[in-house]
């Protein structure tokens, strides 16, 4: 298995605050991982030095061998990495149909006119959302606000794929939905990290977890392994449960 | 493609008879029909940027200035033609240099950016007439009439319009949109933010630079203080956000009314014209922020929904 994403020695300090510090781990081509850790632990922040949200104080972020480090979120997007929010982050005046299509109207090369248009309606139907592209954005439930999230993040046809606690927040029904939406995902050979701290889902769905605390990786390997790793348990529910 | 027939014969018809009205009017109507037509224009290329960004520019009177200016100076020396020419070019490049290096700045900070930005021109303009050539005001003699003004402003007006038709249909038109509503996720689909503003903002204020220009040789006199009067920004503004800067048509149709009643307010209460433009500013802000063509919508889509409710339970009933 190839690499394709190699993140070595990664910094971000904001001031005296070292959020992620000197993290290293690798995601191979076609593999679901999960970032795991409690609140606080750099995972998101990570996430956005990827997608390019945060330049990184120090370090190296590799797509494909090809340094990202540093670069303007748009430019990262061109590569190939399309990502969700931790909050969900909708485009509330446009109509669902739009939102999906901006991301269709500026990837690498460009999908535009009618090609574009039948384009959202397919995606939309695969995400559960056929036929509703022309209801305003902030109409929307919020199970169904993160779906469209997830349209438009596909819509880029990524080779990377970020979620960031996508499955969170849903009920058992929709966790269910969701975890199969990800894992069709995967047969269709996409490389997917998530950030998520619903361990169903991650046992579900990825092979492997890399867990941070305190802005450094404490574990990295197959999610059983590390799930029942004992610095992990302690990290997550504290000293007397290792 | 016969409904898109009908709409360019009806816009083209509806140019030519406006294009006509000067023949029906004495010099007063040309006169009033100029500075409507001019301010439909500034208030339409202000939209073009501001409305789907929301980054509120101060700065128009600064590229209304610069046009003029470039008139005044050069109206002795150069074709007509070529003055326009130049007048743009200044204006461009300016929009360019100042929108590189204040595009990063949002809000209220961009706000008072494009005001300062229009005094510092207005200060740099006098002081340079003061100091350098020694008289404040200059003198434009073109043999440009009235009428001629009127229709090169109508001309760039259906432009500036027809522009922000193509802008709403085309991909930058949408990639407005999302900057308006989220720059995050903007940047995340892959979206130059920065280029797409500069390219709007230097659309914009070409658009306005040109309007200065045309407008110049009417005055005959001109110094700072009247081209670069900070009213115009204002009402420009309001304008733009009585009809509503997110819509086409709008800019011309917050223009218009407002243009005709200022016109009415200055004759008729030349001393309390200012106080009584305040108190219409709060007004405007206060009782229709979204503009009025988006208060209408909404009252529409709510008689809309009433039917649309009142429909089923018909059917139900016939079921």
């Amino acid at each position: 298995m190839t690499a394709l994403i190699e993140i070595t020695g990664l910094r971000k300090q904001f001031g005296g605050l070292t959020a992620v510090d000197d993290v290293s781990f690798v995601v191979a081509e076609g593999e679901i991982v999960a970032l795991l850790g409690p609140n606080g632990s750099g995972k998101t922040t990570v996430l956005n030095m990827i997608s390019g949200a945060l330049a990184p104080t120090s370090g190296a972020i590799r797509l494909a061998g090809e340094e990202i480090a540093g670069l303007g979120p748009h430019r990262i997007a061109h590569k190939g990495v399309a990502r969700t929010f931790q909050l969900v982050r909708i485009l509330p005046s446009l109509t669902v149909g739009e939102n999906v299509m901006a991301a269709l109207a500026f990837r690498h090369p460009p999908v535009w006119g009618g090609a574009a248009e039948a384009r959202v309606e397919t995606l939309l139907e695969e995400i559960g959302l056929g036929g509703r592209g022309a209801e305003r954005a902030d109409n929307l439930t919020y199970i169904d606000q993160k779906r469209m999230e997830l349209a438009r993040a596909l819509a880029a046809e990524p080779r990377l794929l970020l979620l960031d606690e996508w499955l969170s927040g849903l009920n058992p029904t929709e966790l269910q939905v969701g975890i199969e939406l990800i894992l069709s995902l995967r047969r269709s050979g996409m490389t997917v990290l998530l950030v998520e701290h619903i361990m169903e889902a991650v046992r579900a769905l990825c092979s492997r977890a890399v867990v941070m605390n305190a802005g450094r990786t404490i574990a990295d390997g197959p999610t059983e392994a590390v799930l029942a790793d004992a610095d992990v348990i302690r990290a997550y529910l504290g000293e007397d449960h290792a | 493609m016969v409904r898109a027939l009908l709409a360019v014969i009806f816009f083209a018809g509806a140019l030519a008879a406006l294009a006509w009205l000067p023949t029906q009017f004495g010099a007063y109507g040309v006169g009033l029909l100029l500075g409507m037509t001019g301010y439909v224009t500034l208030a339409s290329a202000w939209a073009l940027f501001s409305g789907p960004t929301r980054y509120v520019s101060l700065a128009t009177v600064a590229f209304f200035g610069i046009g003029a200016y470039t008139v005044a100076v050069l109206s002795e020396t150069l074709p007509y033609p070529l003055i326009l020419l130049v007048a743009a070019a200044v204006g461009l490049c300016v929009a360019l240099v100042v929108g590189l290096a204040t595009l990063r700045l949002a809000g209220v900070y961009f706000v008072i950016f494009t005001f300062g930005l229009a005094e510092l021109i207005r200060q740099l303009v006098t002081w340079y007439e003061v100091n350098i050539t020694g008289t404040l005001g200059r003198y434009i003699f073109l043999p440009i009439s009235g009428e001629q003004i009127y229709w090169q402003l109508l001309a760039l007006a259906a432009v500036t319009i027809g522009l922000g038709w193509w802008i709403g249909r085309s991909r930058i038109g949408l990639a407005l949109k999302v900057i308006g509503d989220d720059e995050v996720v903007a940047a995340h689909v892959g979206i130059n933010i920065a280029r797409v503003k500069l390219a709007l903002f230097a659309v914009s204020a070409t658009i306005i630079t040109l309007v200065g220009a045309i407008q110049a040789p009417r005055w005959t006199y001109v110094e700072p203080s009247i081209v670069f009067n900070p009213t115009i920004s204002f009402l420009t503004l309001i304008m733009a956000l009585l009809g509503g800067a997110n819509r086409l048509w709008g800019p011309l149709l917050g223009a218009v009314p407002l243009f005709l009643l200022f016109e009415w307010l200055s004759a008729n209460f030349p001393n309390h014209y200012s106080i009584i433009l305040g108190l219409l500013f709060i007004a405007i802000v206060f009782v229709m922020p979204q503009g009025v063509l988006a208060m209408v919508e909404r009252g529409w889509s709510r008689v809309g929904q009433r039917g649309r409710k009142a429909e089923p339970a018909g059917t139900e009933a016939a079921q």
